[in-house]
């Protein structure tokens, strides 16, 4: 028996667009950097309270050379934010059912689970990890998740806080070559409404994650043993560093629900800013 | 030859399925058809990009830009005067660059197949046109002519694994035929594919994009979990000339309940909107 060769061209194009139809979100996405990007003192745009303001400026940079922080990972409400945040995407499957058990997403700084078989999520008082306890669902071709049980972490690498009683719904939509990844984080301690980003990968075959090393450093290498880093109220000698450097009033740049609309475009015309002294200070992206 | 017979008339099967499908979605208006319901009023919630939307940039800042070396020449020798002198004060208020200008929309229809954006910022309206394709003689306009499709397709019935439990059952161990079903009503996203724009800015302190840029954007409206309904949309501007890559960037814009609050402006070369 013989098949004519049309049949066979057709049979091979049959399963390629199929692998579309699937909306397939595993496989390897290259981020593509173009939102936000964060210095110290930069809190725009975020709905922050004012107990999350003030943990804000006590931060200070270095507290990243604690020992226990050297080698610690970004939770994924951050991590898929600042580079690198390649993508790598499973599934894991029952191995009788074939039904989808749950989907592993790896990057540099982050690793999550999202379990698909309908599990309950754990007690409050249950473990909290940097990469929290997820389940998920499909609503038409988007993936909808719900994290909960994060570790305290932060919302961009300039210290803006996060809490453990965060809750960070995700949702990823494919399109095509792209996938876009909207992050709503709920915090009743240190925001005042959800706090919604968003980021785009770009299908990458051929990219590799790379693990994440990182060797852990002996106490006091890097600062004196005991240190911990941070400003008292008052005393954060940078934080007017962006205000000054972009011409913005500095109180525009502590944040709050009000600063993300429209009308506040007016209202800062009538707000003080401080001379334009510099144009360079300390970044850190994210 | 019962092999043969059987699998030709598989084929047959699975062509005439889709081309049923395709037919189905041509002839419904791009209203009918509408896997979501974009309409209503919508406001900037700017959390990303701050300093960049709610303020004119200065000029020289083109961070996270993928700009080309001419893009560089042309954003350095930004005159906001000259523009306004020109007539050009419009520039930042192109397609590739309105919907991250702060401010307002109002989407509604216009006819069955042409959906309509108005924007308070810089007093635009897009259009989005079902079924067909751009003209090809059209003279560029700031925002361009807009094709506009309804994603929102799923499958219903493959063989293999990667499907949630909730979407079907699966066919056991059986090379399945495809198809393929409308996800429901709420589910779909817009998809809009502009051309034929006037060279203009995408980013208010003169850097450029071209004639010859094509910008493709996705809207997926949802209600966030503490009820609030949200517009996202992911906007991919392509320029031979001024972009060594796509530039992709996310906004997102929430549903408020009327008009109050719309505040028309004219096009204006010194301000964020």
């Amino acid at each position: 028996m013989r098949f004519p060769s049309w049949c066979l061209l057709i049979l091979f194009l049959v399963p390629a667009r199929s692998a579309w139809a699937q909306v397939d979100l595993t496989g390897e996405w290259s981020p593509r950097k173009y939102n936000d990007h964060r210095d110290i003192g930069d809190y725009t745009g975020i709905p922050l309270n004012e107990e999350g303001r003030l943990r804000a400026r006590s931060w200070a940079p270095n507290q990243a050379d604690i020992p226990e922080n050297v080698c610690r990972l970004h939770p994924p409400d951050l991590g898929y934010r600042v580079g690198p945040s390649d993508l790598s995407i499973e599934k894991e499957l029952d191995r009788y059912t074939r039904q989808v058990i749950a989907y592993h997403i790896h990057s540099y700084w982050s690793e999550e689970t999202i379990w698909m078989d309908g599990r309950p999520h754990p007690p409050e008082h249950a473990l909290h990890t940097r990469g929290g306890f997820s389940t998920g669902r499909w609503e038409g071709n988007t993936l909808i998740y719900t994290s909960t049980h994060l570790k305290e972490a932060y919302l961009t690498r300039a210290g803006v806080p996060r809490s453990a009683k965060a809750t960070v719904t995700k949702r990823i939509t494919r399109y095509g070559n792209y996938l876009t990844m909207v992050i709503i984080v709920e915090d009743p301690a240190y925001l005042t409404e959800p706090y919604m980003r968003e980021e785009t990968w770009v299908n990458a075959p051929e990219q590799v994650v790379s693990p994440f090393a990182c060797e852990p450093v002996a106490e006091g290498t890097i600062l004196p043993a005991g240190t911990v880093p941070s400003y008292l109220p008052g005393q954060n000698d940078a934080l007017w560093d962006f205000a000054i450097e972009f011409g913005i009033p500095p109180d525009a740049t502590q944040g709050g629900a009000e600063t993300t609309d429209p009308e506040y475009i007016e209202k800062m015309k009538k707000m003080k800013t401080l001379p334009r002294t510099t144009r360079t200070h300390y970044l850190r992206q994210g | 030859m019962l092999s043969r017979v059987f699998l030709s008339a598989l084929l047959l099967g699975i062509g005439a399925d889709l081309e049923a499908q395709a037919q189905g979605a041509a002839l419904r208006t791009g209203q009918a058809a509408a896997l979501n319901d974009l309409t209503g009023y919508w406001v900037s919630v700017v959390t990303e990009d701050w300093r960049l939307r709610m303020i004119v940039p200065d000029p020289h800042d083109y961070q996270t830009l993928p700009l080309t070396a001419a893009a560089t020449k042309v954003a350095d020798a930004w005159n906001p005067a000259a523009d306004q002198a020109a007539g050009n004060q419009c520039r930042s208020y192109g397609a590739a660059a309105i919907m991250r200008v702060p401010g307002r929309l109002h989407i509604y229809w216009q006819d069955d197949n042409t959906l309509r954006i108005d924007t308070d910022s810089g007093t635009q309206t897009r259009l989005f046109h079902f079924g067909g394709a751009a003209p090809r003689s059209i003279a560029p306009e700031w925002q361009g002519y807009s094709v506009a499709s309804w994603l929102g397709q799923k499958p219903i019935s493959t063989a293999g694994a990667g499907r949630p439990p909730s979407q079907g059952t699966r066919i056991g161990g059986q090379a399945a035929v495809e198809r393929r079903e409308d996800v429901a009503p709420g589910q779909g996203q817009l998809k809009a594919v502009t051309t034929r724009m006037r060279p203009g800015y995408l980013r208010k302190n003169g850097v450029p994009y071209s004639g010859d840029a094509t910008l493709e954007e996705y809207f997926d409206r949802f209600r966030g979990p503490n009820g609030d309904t949200w517009l996202v949309v992911t906007i991919i501007v392509t320029d031979p000339q001024y972009l060594v890559e796509p530039y992709i960037t996310n906004v997102h814009f929430k549903k408020i309940p009327d008009g109050s609050g719309w505040d028309p402006t004219p096009c204006r070369v010194d301000q964020p909107r």
